[in-house]
């Protein structure tokens, strides 16, 4: 995002709504730091920017990731769905991509409020894989940056700043336990925060094991949550 | 994506007015040729009067409202409607239940509670995401009451700074804890933010910043 000077009168209405808190207003005048900058659109689609003085510059390289992870109103090329991430449990019902006994698990970095670099999506990526037995998500944009099955991401990106980039694996559900271990110890090897949760399959008593295992391990739940209800036709066909 | 998960609540109460009821069709089943039945999931949504409801692709009714919403459904829309008691998340889902639209509904909120909204509708949960909350260098964050706040934007549209200098608007009565929700609620395209919890914890920051708490 840039800001046209020959437009902009320096009012400072556009500094609180970048979520990225990367314009500031230094000697008088308004800028923004390109480098924070995560080309999420937010201060521009607010709105708010009396001379219309904020448009995007044509992004170039892996710049554009920036704004593929960031901006929700676009659609990714990867997954085809608006918005950063997959359809994941959203359709559970139709596809089968959760089949019971196995778990989905989301770490999305960045998420809330405070933005990745890709390195540190990386540093969780590589630290989950041990444990992602049926692998990362491949409709997911960040597998898409992945050079192998180690979670090790291209060199060229590491440096780019996102919104949040969600690392998305699947894995038994008898293993959550070890895999909430795994995140529990990297969380100091990153600069930022993230949201951690796991999907999966009821049984048919509707039970879910996944939830039994973290809580054995020590791991508290959030008391709210996302459940498909199964209205979706046709149903995914079940062993 | 879970743009309504992570949604930050202090305790179970502080979440027991916020469900977000959501339509999706999966892309490579059965997407082809299903948006029309958008239409019919505003039909039913709209007749419990949801405090949101917005499509992913096109925006919210605080936003382009309602005409433009309903008006341009897409087979990759992401239709929501936001609910304030597990009573009407019931009757919703029971509509839904017998409207066989074959859209794929979720449900985000209490869990337990949308359960017992299922089992009055009639449904067997199907699939269910527990969120485990933030991790990492939770320092960088601010106070709770702006993150339940802002969390209700899962795409991270809503910025800790825009809130607090809203609820500062709202201390010093320069507008209305209303508008301010209003004004949220416009900038999360989706249509999943809540205003009427919002309302209530705006007040609270609000109330705080008059009694000289300093807001993170
Ligand atoms: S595009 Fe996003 S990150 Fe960049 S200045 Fe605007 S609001 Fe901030
Ligand atoms: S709102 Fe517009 S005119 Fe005001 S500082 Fe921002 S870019 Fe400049």
């Amino acid at each position: 995002m840039l800001i046209d000077k020959t437009k902009c009168v320096n009012c400072g209405q556009c500094i609180p709504y970048c979520p990225m808190a990367c314009i500031q207003k230094k000697d008088g005048i308004v800028q923004i730091d390109l480098d924070e900058c995560v080309e999420c659109e937010a201060c521009r689609n607010a709105r708010v920017c009396p001379r219309d003085a904020l448009y995007m510059q044509k992004l170039e390289g892996t710049r554009i990731l920036r704004s593929q992870f960031s901006n929700p109103l676009i659609t990714h090329p990867k997954t085809g769905v608006p918005g950063r991430g997959t359809e994941e449990m959203k359709t559970n019902d139709v596809t089968g991509r959760f089949k019971r006994g196995r778990a989905g698990v989301c770490i999305e970095l960045g998420r809330p409020g405070t933005g990745t670099r890709l390195k540190d999506v990386q540093t969780v990526a590589m630290a989950v894989a041990p444990y992602a037995k049926y692998g990362f998500e491949p409709h997911n944009p960040v597998t898409a940056l992945m050079v192998d099955a180690t979670g090790k991401l291209r060199e060229d990106v590491l440096q780019e700043k996102t919104l949040s980039a969600i690392v998305e694996i699947e894995v038994d559900q008898k293993d959550i336990g070890a895999v909430l271990d795994a995140i529990s110890k990297v969380q100091k090897d990153v600069d930022t925060v993230f949201s951690v949760d796991f999907a999966g399959r009821l049984e048919r008593d509707e039970s879910f094991p996944a939830k039994i295992v973290a809580q054995k391990a020590g791991y508290k739940l959030s008391p709210n949550g996302k459940t498909n209800v199964g209205l979706g036709k046709p149903l995914a066909k079940e062993e | 994506m879970s743009h309504t998960l992570h949604r930050y609540g202090i305790n179970e109460a502080d979440l027991q007015d916020d469900y977000v009821v959501f339509a999706i069709a999966a892309q490579t089943v059965n997407a082809k040729g299903i948006h029309p039945q958008f239409r019919e999931f505003e039909k039913i949504v709209m007749k419990y009067n949801p405090v949101n409801y917005g499509d992913m692709r096109t925006g919210n009714k605080f936003n382009v409202g309602m005409e433009t919403v309903g008006s341009s459904y897409h087979d990759n829309s992401i239709v929501h409607a936001v609910f304030t008691d597990e009573a009407t998340v019931t009757k919703v889902l029971k509509d839904l239940y017998e409207a066989n639209l074959d859209l794929s509904i979720v449900v985000s909120g209490l869990t337990d509670h949308t359960a017992a909204c299922c089992h009055g509708a009639g449904i067997a949960p199907h699939t269910v995401e527990h969120s485990m909350g933030i991790w990492g260098k939770t320092d960088r964050l601010p106070s709770e009451d702006v993150l339940r706040v802002s969390t209700m934007c899962g795409h991270g549209m809503l910025s800790f700074n825009l809130i607090k200098d809203l609820a500062q608007k709202v201390a010093k009565k320069r507008m209305t804890s209303q508008q301010a929700a209003e004004k949220l609620a416009g900038l999360c395209h989706c249509g999943v933010f809540n205003p009427v919890r919002a309302v209530r914890i705006i007040d609270k920051i609000a109330a705080d910043i008059n009694a000289g708490v300093e807001i993170k």
